[in-house]
């Protein structure tokens, strides 16, 4: 087990996790979903380490990181608008990751090849974040993700500001990194799209709980209520 | 300061807040009196002075006057500029490896580079013109402690209107120099 989530609950005020679980195995593709505002990004983030639990526990690779500086976690994140830094061209935005832990610089550029080639976006690695397109930026925020080899890849939405054509295209780009740098994820989304071709498993949210976790075809064949059923159903 | 206060929530912060605000909207000479006081009447000014410090009609009363007259306007800059600054993109830099600091250093400065020199150039204008804090702290007393107002005042209380004006034409200069390099520099980025 590389990722256990146990009974995780979050204070924000207004807004609660209500004792979230989850498990992931090595090299998982967990896909989130739920409605808007049912909590998918509060989790992600607070695996990440950006809000601190009042109860339950992470666990990752068995390490209790419950309390761990977001720093010392490595676990990367992935955001529908990229947050790419702007001060620095694509390929310094893809090693800043890398040059922290690596200081021979010639394996720095090497791993940033490599990365880049799968994602292709090599003839880009010169150029500034904001002269690229939407599915560009995105590639090399993955990229920036993936090449620190983060023990789990959190993404919120990577797709969703993007055009049908260039989702597919990122789909299968997503598909085969994530099995070459053998990395485990959640993914939050709207598109049930991304739950057909690239989950595994499936975690259906609810008013900052989860109501079901199931392969896929569980949870479209067989519902646990008629809250999933709608869910599931409608859109 | 403008940092912390943009970033950290926290009991009383619109208080310190206000507080920060407060020399900009009080009547300045108000608040320069009180400046005066301190530094004089109190035990505070006593006992600076007693360590060597004298600041009431000193040069050094004239840095004193132009930096509480300047500092609500830097901390007020530097405020919105942290503030604009979305906090993603530190957490970004900290979930790939960077502690608090440099992730700070690394991305948040770079990204609030304009602020920092408006800031700058705002804070410098300000003391340049800084000139009720100035008179009442330092005195303004002929080529002691003399800056741009003040010989400015002292020649229109002298009635030399030619050296008046020449100062109050080195200050326009002065500020519309400060506004070009800042319009320079933000205009390159
Ligand atoms: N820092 C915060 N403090 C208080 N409440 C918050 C905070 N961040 C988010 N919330 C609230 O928590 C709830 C869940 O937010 P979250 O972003 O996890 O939803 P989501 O499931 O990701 O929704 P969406 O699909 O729209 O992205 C929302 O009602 C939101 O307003
Ligand atoms: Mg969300």
């Amino acid at each position: 087990m590389i990722l256990e989530i146990e009974n995780l609950c979050v204070d924000l005020g207004e807004f609660k996790l209500n004792g979230v679980s989850l498990k992931a195995d090595r090299g998982d593709y967990i896909v989130i979903i739920g409605p808007t505002g049912s909590g998918k990004s509060i989790v992600l983030e607070t695996v990440a380490g950006f809000y601190k639990p009042i109860r339950g526990k992470i666990r990752l690779e068995g390490r209790d990181i419950t309390f761990l500086p977001i720093e010392k976690r490595n676990v990367s994140i992935v955001y529908q608008d990229r947050a790419l830094f702007p001060h620095m061209s694509v390929f310094e935005n893809i090693a800043y990751g890398l040059k922290k832990k690596e200081r021979n610089s010639s394996i720095v550029r090497e791993e940033v090849r490599k990365i880049a080639k799968i994602l292709g976006i090599s003839h880009l690695l010169h150029r500034k974040p904001d002269t690229l397109s939407g599915g560009e930026q995105q590639r090399v925020a993955i990229a920036r993700a993936l090449v620190v080899k983060p023990k789990l890849l959190l993404m919120d939405e990577p797709f969703s500001a993007l055009d049908v054509k260039t989702r597919e295209n990122l789909r299968k780009l997503v598909k085969k990194a994530v099995k070459k740098y053998d990395t485990t994820v959640l993914h939050v989304t709207h598109d049930f799209e991304d739950v057909f071709s690239l989950a595994n498993e499936v975690a259906v949210m609810k008013d900052g709980e989860i109501v079901q976790t199931g392969r896929p075809e569980e949870i479209f064949s067989r519902p646990l209520n008629d809250f999933v059923a709608d869910f599931v159903d409608g859109d | 300061m403008g940092y912390a206060m943009a970033r950290f929530h926290f009991p009383g912060k619109s208080v310190i807040k206000s507080l920060m605000d407060l020399p900009i909207a009080f009547p300045e000479l108000v608040l320069r009196l009180c400046l005066l006081l301190l530094f004089g009447q109190t035990p505070v000014g006593k006992a600076m002075e007693e360590a060597g410090i004298r600041v009431v009609f000193t040069k050094l009363g004239i840095v004193v006057a132009q930096i509480f007259t300047a500092l609500p306007y830097a901390a007020r800059i530097l405020y919105s500029t942290f503030e604009s600054v979305n906090p993603r993109y530190e957490l970004v830099s900290r979930s790939l490896g960077y502690g608090e600091f440099e992730s700070f250093k690394n991305v948040t400065i770079p990204l609030a580079r304009n602020g920092l020199f408006a800031s700058t150039v705002i804070t410098f204008a300000r003391s340049m013109g800084a000139f009720g804090a100035v008179l009442i702290l330092a005195g303004g007393s002929y080529m002691n402690t003399e800056t741009l107002p003040i010989t400015l005042y002292l020649n229109i209380s002298y009635g030399n209107i030619g050296m008046a004006i020449t100062s109050g034409i080195v200050l326009v200069v002065l500020a519309f120099l400060a506004i070009l390099v800042f319009e320079k520099v933000e205009g390159g980025l």
